[in-house]
């Protein structure tokens, strides 16, 4: 191969052209002229036609936060959640300390005790949401699928320890058998109703 | 001399003495052989099969763990076929064991998960149908018999260590488990600290921490004499209370040493002091100056006993410690006739010895680790054990070969009798006076201790190479404690012998060492852990707060003569000794600046406290802190004739604690539950005329006691047992009291 086209900087034939660009006016009058030619064609009045346009249509496409949101995708990670087991309504934490562990921000801390059932029972859980940085650590190392991250992004209370509590993050019992508990669709899982939003890449080729 | 044996591991020459196996001279040379059941400190059980090597020229594996090398025999420690086979052992071990990971305690720091992981086991073809199997509670263990893997660690050290045969194996295939003859068992934990999966736990840790959790603090026992290594293991306290930190449990390097109850469950007994109390401080400060006396007791540490010291002869306070007063006495008494200025025997010589006395002491209480290493002298040596002590031992039951009662009281004549049949013929010259005026018909007939008993002592003691003798604290706080301590010495001199003098509390032998101690009390006192005018107290209930000693930084001279770091497991906030030192003009930045202070002329060395070494090496040898060195002296006195005995009628008591309790600490630690009971025989019931459960008092000394009377079961004869771990107060006088037991 050889490397004579690279080689060619002859640019100006292939189909190039120069864009005409008029000289920059030198004179006093010659300012004037293109200020006041500027001004009265009316070329502001094309933009602002567009917005008034569609203001009158009633058709906006402007999501009316905090009246209306977006789904979020189930990757999205915001505060946790503490899901609970379908069929008995048991916690899913079993108190195994992964979470506690894997937390590279050290923020995840439990209390745990032998209770009347033999069980390891979890007796206090908290995460401090001032020095958590919704890595997902937590929940991806879960055996249990217990901790997840859930939707809520909206952080904004008079306290951080608003956010923290073990009973705020876990399922309500009313809302379990309401069946409004959702399975956590796990990692890589897409964004409800995704399907309807894809469309033909608008592009020719 | 023993022959040593050459031979080769992977290629590498090495070389085992007699009596090692191929196991032990690889972990020497750190050459992994993996294993489940071998514990080091036990003989090989040699039940898992993991540690097969090859041996060249053998068909077939070869058991490392119990096989000796023969000259010239190469070994290969891994190869695929052994690969393999390790592999199918550990397939074996999974059969049906629970997938509880998440939960377990053990999780983190399990044999069976490391080897798992190690063998890279991910599935598991085959199980077997599984059985309905009962976890059980036996105090403060707790036994789950799914996770037992059956690997045997627990019976071998409850049998061979510990010497209480209360576990046992209970045979039926793949049904057997564990079970515990729960009136046997001392509840030392020592199966839980073994035990490689999560079978056997600690009721009171169980599933309140994972074990990773936890910041490890290694440091020394401070509850007797022993002083052993061991690791607090602590976290913050609660989700709830942060910064605030206790300790969760206490391990221990459970291959290669041993922790008794106390030292295992008997951790919290801390001190919790939040802030400075300046206006107690400031008293106390006074107070000291006040003062021409101050009281302590052996729970001290080196530098805190040097710090007295210190303050004695800058101000010229008196110091008294009647309990250390008393052993130093019996320490110097011991030198003026052995010329060493400490004893020879050690722990590990005795778990080495064929053949040991025990006299004076009621070790199983007194001593737990004297015990274990006793077991193990009679389990592995088959060593001849005589117990000698007016009450006999239902503990030692399994233990002791030869039982000696003799009467209460008679501890000098008993011992005169053994110097008689012990030592040589040289030490009968220069001792001419004290053996010619012997009369051992006289001594056998007013102690019990007949001359047949004396004559099976000394036919048993033929072709025994390494005998010892252990003495305990009722020959050293005898009445003729002096004399006592001189025939003791004649027998280290002059005999086979090695002898231990068990110094009676934590650091008893440190104290007589450092400090120059007094006898007579002056007006005005200042009591450290021990009642005064004002006192200074580790138990919060003193006029100022002392940090105890797992808050401490520190050393303990232990039964040993080993001098063994102590770190501070807990914070304290308060002050402490050495502030009150600074405020009196004895400056020093740290109370571990007195480390390398300690009495070179005593034995002590000058390592600074963070230049201490506290490990063990592969094999299990100890490198821990420095050993005292042994100051010679000449040994110019002689023994004197011994006194009359005297006889105890009527009621008599023993002070002496129950199992795992020795002090106030002890007592604080919320998994040693004792109620302080008067606990004697049926027998001592009837002849004082009480009953079971009755409230009587009795006058001990100056001291009052009313205590509530218990019949115990374990017990025999006409002495009964008054415990003193609920009181700080050190004792001087003879263990036995004849008292009057009225009912309240």
């Amino acid at each position: 191969m050889s490397f004579e086209k690279f080689k060619d900087r002859n640019v100006g034939e292939d189909g190039y052209y120069m864009v005409d660009i008029e000289d920059y006016p030198e004179t006093g009058w010659g300012k004037f002229k293109q200020v006041a030619s500027r001004s009265l064609k009316g070329e502001l009045f094309v933009g602002l036609w567009v917005v008034l346009r569609e203001m009158f249509k009633f058709d906006i496409h402007t999501v009316q936060y905090p009246k209306e949101k977006l789904p979020i995708g189930p990757r999205y990670r915001a505060v946790h959640k503490m899901l609970r087991l379908f069929e008995s309504g048991t916690e899913r934490c079993i108190g195994c300390g992964l979470c506690e562990k894997i937390c590279i921000s050290d923020c995840i801390r439990m209390d745990t005790k032998y209770d009347e059932n033999s069980r390891k029972e979890v007796t206090e859980y908290s995460i401090n949401l001032g020095r958590c940085i919704f890595c997902g650590y937590c929940a991806e190392v879960c055996p249990e699928l217990a901790i997840v991250h859930g939707g809520r992004y909206e952080n904004a209370s008079e306290q951080r320890a608003h956010f923290v509590e073990f009973e705020d993050m876990l399922t309500p019992i009313d809302a379990l058998k309401a069946g409004q508990q959702e399975e956590y669709p796990g990692f890589g899982a897409i964004i409800p109703g995704s399907d309807k939003s894809v469309k033909k890449t608008p592009l020719a080729y | 001399m023993s022959k040593m044996i050459q031979f080769t591991i992977d290629g590498r020459q090495v070389t085992a003495a007699k009596g090692e196996s191929i196991l032990q001279v690889a972990r020497r040379e750190e050459i992994y052989i993996p294993t489940m059941c071998y514990l080091a400190k036990t003989s090989p059980s040699a039940s898992c099969r993991m540690c097969v090597v090859e041996a060249e020229g053998v068909d077939g594996f070869v058991l490392s763990c119990n096989t000796p090398p023969t000259e010239g025999i190469a070994i290969t420690s891994d190869s695929q076929a052994l690969y393999t086979e390790r592999q199918n052992i550990m397939k074996m071990y999974n059969v049906n064991h629970p997938l509880q990971c998440g939960v377990c305690d053990k999780s983190g720091e399990c044999d069976l998960q490391n080897k798992t992981l190690d063998f890279d086991l991910d599935d598991q073809s085959f199980a077997v149908a599984d059985q309905r199997r009962e976890s059980k509670v036996w105090g403060v263990l707790s036994y789950d018999p799914h996770l037992c893997i059956m690997c045997e660690k627990c019976t071998s050290v409850c049998n061979e260590v510990v010497g209480s045969e209360a576990l046992f194996i209970r045979p039926g295939g793949y049904k057997s488990e564990i079970d515990n003859t729960f009136s046997k068992c001392i509840q030392c934990g020592e199966c839980i600290s073994v035990c490689p999966v999560g079978a056997m736990a600690s009721t009171d840790f169980e599933y309140t921490s994972n074990v990773w959790e936890l910041e490890k603090v290694p440091s020394a026992c401070a509850h007797c004499s022993s002083a052993c290594n061991l690791t607090y293991e602590k976290k913050h306290t609660s989700i709830a209370t942060l910064g605030d930190e206790h300790i969760y449990r206490v391990t221990n390097e459970y291959d290669h040493d041993t922790l008794c109850g106390a030292g295992r469950f008997g951790y919290d007994y801390e001190n919790r002091v939040t802030q400075k109390d300046e206006d107690a401080f400031a008293i106390a400060v006074s107070a000291f100056e006040n003062a021409d006396t101050i009281r302590f007791n052996s729970m001290i540490s080196n530098e805190e006993a040097l710090l007295l010291q210190r303050l004695k002869e800058q101000f010229g306070y008196r110091l008294i410690n009647k309990e250390a007063k008393k052993y130093q006495e019996f320490m110097d008494a011991f030198t003026s006739v052995s010329g060493n200025s400490l004893y020879s025997a050690d722990l590990e010589t005795i778990r080495k010895s064929d053949y040991a006395i025990t006299i004076g002491s009621a070790v199983s209480t007194d001593n737990p680790m004297v015990r274990f290493a006793l077991s193990v002298a009679v389990n592995r040596r088959k060593a001849y054990m005589a117990y000698m002590h007016p009450i006999e031992d239902e503990m030692l039951r399994n233990l002791v070969t030869q039982y000696v009662k003799y009467e209460v009281g008679s501890e000098e004549g008993v011992l005169a009798m053994l110097c008689e049949m012990i030592v040589d013929e040289k030490a009968k010259e220069s001792h001419k006076a004290f053996f010619d005026d012997l009369d051992l018909g006289y001594i056998s007939g007013e102690s019990n201790f007949g001359e047949e008993e004396l004559e099976l002592l000394k036919k048993k003691l033929v072709r025994r190479y390494d005998p010892v003798l252990i003495i305990g604290a009722d020959l050293i706080n005898h009445p003729n404690a002096v004399n006592i301590a001189k025939m003791a010495g004649m027998i280290e001199k002059h005999s086979a012998f090695s002898v231990m003098i068990i110094p009676p509390e934590t650091n008893s032998l440190g104290v007589s060492l450092i400090c120059d101690l007094d006898s007579e009390e002056g007006e005005n006192t200042v009591g450290y852990n021990v009642a005064a005018d004002f006192v200074l107290s580790a138990l919060g209930d003193g006029d100022l707060d002392m940090p105890a000693l797992s808050q401490q930084e520190g050393t303990l001279t232990n039964i040993d003569k080993r001098v063994v770091p102590m770190n501070a497991a807990l914070a304290y906030h308060g002050y402490e000794l050495n502030d009150i030192a600074n405020a009196l003009g004895v400056k020093s930045d740290h109370v571990i600046d007195y480390t390398a202070e300690l009495p070179q002329e005593r034995g002590f060395s000058t390592v600074r406290f963070d230049d201490l070494p506290n490990h063990y090496t592969n094999v299990g040898e100890e490198v821990r802190g420095y050993y005292l060195d042994v100051v010679e002296t000449e040994a110019s006195a002689t023994v004197d004739v011994i006194s009359d005995i005297r006889e105890f009628n009527g009621s008599v008591i023993y002070r002496c604690d129950p199992l795992m309790q020795f002090n106030p600490f002890t007592d604080k630690a919320h998994q040693i539950i004792d109620e302080a009971f008067l606990s004697g025989s049926e027998q001592f019931a009837v002849a004082a005329r009480i009953k079971d459960g009755e409230r009587v008092r009795f006058t001990v000394g100056e001291d009052v006691y009313e205590r509530v009377f218990k019949v115990d079961e374990r017990l025999k004869g006409t002495v009964a047992l008054n415990p003193s771990f609920d009181s700080s107060e050190n004792y001087e006088s003879y263990r036995y009291n004849q008292v009057k037991i009225e009912r309240v």
